[in-house]
């Protein structure tokens, strides 16, 4: 008896316990969001390979450049301004305190008690050089590479993190005075970047032989099927995406949206390989192209991102499928306009983003949000469906024309025709032609490529 | 040179100059001093490449 557990002895053993149990969920919440961002990591090779293909092969290595230099500039940029903005500007362009988010902070940091920080930063910043990439393959062929940094900074980490915090955060004043719904990011994401892409592809103009006599010609991809696998690697990333959109709480409440109502990722399962279904056949039906219907599968998606935990997986589809019809005709309408986008980012990215948004309006109208935040609403959403292409729009245009003025936005028509590669890059993509081994001009081991650039 | 802790019991953020914020200025001053010069350096670089080819 001597053995027998005490009170006291028992409350101990279940305090261990519950401190073993706590500390493991908190690891499952890193592990889980470590993983979705290694999986986004496959949106970024998925654009490299996607916008390379779609550039001719002149131009193929300083289209992959560029993708890569969008990735390393958003990283630390969003380190050092983007995630603050997150957290000071839910309210609207007033900051609020955030000292915690700021680069010189102990939070931004290895810290044994911070579980959180880190993992959740990593992922926005991957969201983040998301839409850098959007904006990356769009401009392909002609922008300058300086200035393209200089525009994905701004949209990396200032653009669609205040449209985040305004939508996409828990206090943002969308969702607290309009009960703006947009889990998968359509909006603040895709539609804030496709719209900041309309407004730079408006000042840095079409590629040089695009339009002939005011008609717009086909100008190939140098390898279609690059630029194919490359969609279907973005898709893949898209699961990590997505994943990153959810929220893996501690304690009994389980996944909720960011927005705080429960959901799981059987919701997200169904809905996202119903809308990539759907998109694919809607592309497919009204282009029957390769390039447009493995897009289709990025706008099906898309389409049914802002809802992705509230639809039902055959109306999914069936959006979808709509919008990709609608997205190949919204291409073909900016194209009328003399608009050349060399991917379909404005289409696939900007219009389907605001689409979603609104269809969450049409569909999911009264549907309540937690506490005492307002309802979803058709009102609301086509709000917040304006505010997020206002939000990119605005600044896309207004930089790059300041670029444009200051003619530091577009190359020289002469190496936009000799080639990008030719002239800026010190490497050929393809040296070996018909078959003759490639030789070197350089004294630099394995280096393909002449020493100078321009020779 | 720059450790913050001299024990790891009761330990939160323990990354070199966590306890010297002057540091940490100056670091995220460096930072972004990168992120600029590597955009001003490429735009060096393509104005000499530009400049070849119109001569």
């Amino acid at each position: 008896m001597d053995n027998a557990p005490t009170l006291e002895s028992l409350q101990a053993t279940l305090d261990a316990q519950q401190a073993v149990f706590q500390m493991h969920q908190s690891m499952n919440v890193e592990v889980f969001y470590w993983w979705c961002t290694a999986i986004m990591i496959m949106i970024h090779a998925g654009f490299l390979a996607y916008e390379m293909g779609a550039s001719r092969s002149k131009n193929a290595l300083a289209a992959g450049i560029k993708n890569i230099l969008a990735l390393a500039v958003i990283i630390p940029t969003f380190y050092l301004f983007g995630w603050w903005i997150y957290n000071a500007f839910p309210n609207g362009f007033i900051p609020i305190e955030a000292a915690g988010a700021l680069p010189w902070a102990q939070s931004m940091g290895p810290d044994v008690t911070d579980m959180g920080t880190g993992i959740f930063w990593a992922a926005f910043a991957m969201f983040g050089a998301t839409t850098g990439s959007i904006l990356s393959g769009a401009v392909i062929e002609r922008i300058r590479v300086s200035a393209f940094l200089i525009l994905t900074v701004f949209l990396g980490s200032v653009v669609w993190i205040l449209a985040g915090a305004w939508g996409w955060h828990p206090d943002g004043w969308l969702l607290t005075d309009l009960g703006y719904h947009d889990v998968g990011a359509s909006g603040v994401v895709h539609a804030v970047a496709g719209f900041f892409t309309l407004g730079v592809l408006i000042n840095l103009g079409p590629r040089v032989g695009k339009f002939i006599n005011g008609v717009a010609q086909t100008i190939a991809p140098h390898s279609l099927p690059m630029t194919l696998i490359g969609l279907m690697m973005i898709i893949f990333g898209f699961f990590g995406f997505l994943g990153g959109c959810i929220i893996f709480n501690g304690g009994e409440t389980g996944w909720t949206t960011i927005y705080g109502n429960p959901t799981n990722l059987s919701a997200f399962a169904f809905n996202t390989l119903m809308g990539f279904a759907g998109g694919v056949i809607g592309c497919y039906i009204a282009s029957r192209d390769p390039f447009w219907t493995m897009s289709g599968g990025l706008v099906g998606i898309i389409s049914v991102a802002a809802g992705l935990d509230l639809y039902d997986p055959e109306l999914a589809f069936i959006i979808a499928v709509v919008t990709g019809v609608l997205a190949v005709k919204f291409a073909k309408l900016i194209e009328n306009f003399g608009i050349d986008d060399a991917v379909g980012a404005v289409s696939v990215h900007g219009f389907t983003g605001v689409w979603a948004v609104f269809l969450v309006g049409v569909f999911a109208d009264g549907m309540p949000n937690v506490g005492d935040l307002p309802e979803i609403s058709l009102m609301g959403q086509t709000i917040g469906a304006i505010v997020m292409a206002a939000v990119g729009f605005i600044p896309g245009y207004g930089i790059s024309l300041i670029l444009k003025k200051a003619n530091a936005l577009r190359v020289p028509k002469e190496a936009e025709e000799l080639g990008l590669d030719e002239v800026e890059i010190i490497a050929k993509p393809y040296p070996e032609v018909n078959g003759v081994p490639a030789v070197t001009s350089s004294d630099v081991p394995n280096k393909l490529a002449n020493s100078e650039p321009g020779v | 040179m720059g450790t913050s802790i001299s024990s790891w019991e009761n330990v939160g953020a323990y990354f070199t100059f966590a306890d010297n914020p002057l540091a940490l200025g100056l670091f995220t001053v460096g930072a972004a001093a990168i992120i600029v010069g590597l955009i001003i350096s490429i735009a060096k670089h393509e104005n000499e490449a530009f400049e070849k080819i119109e001569k």
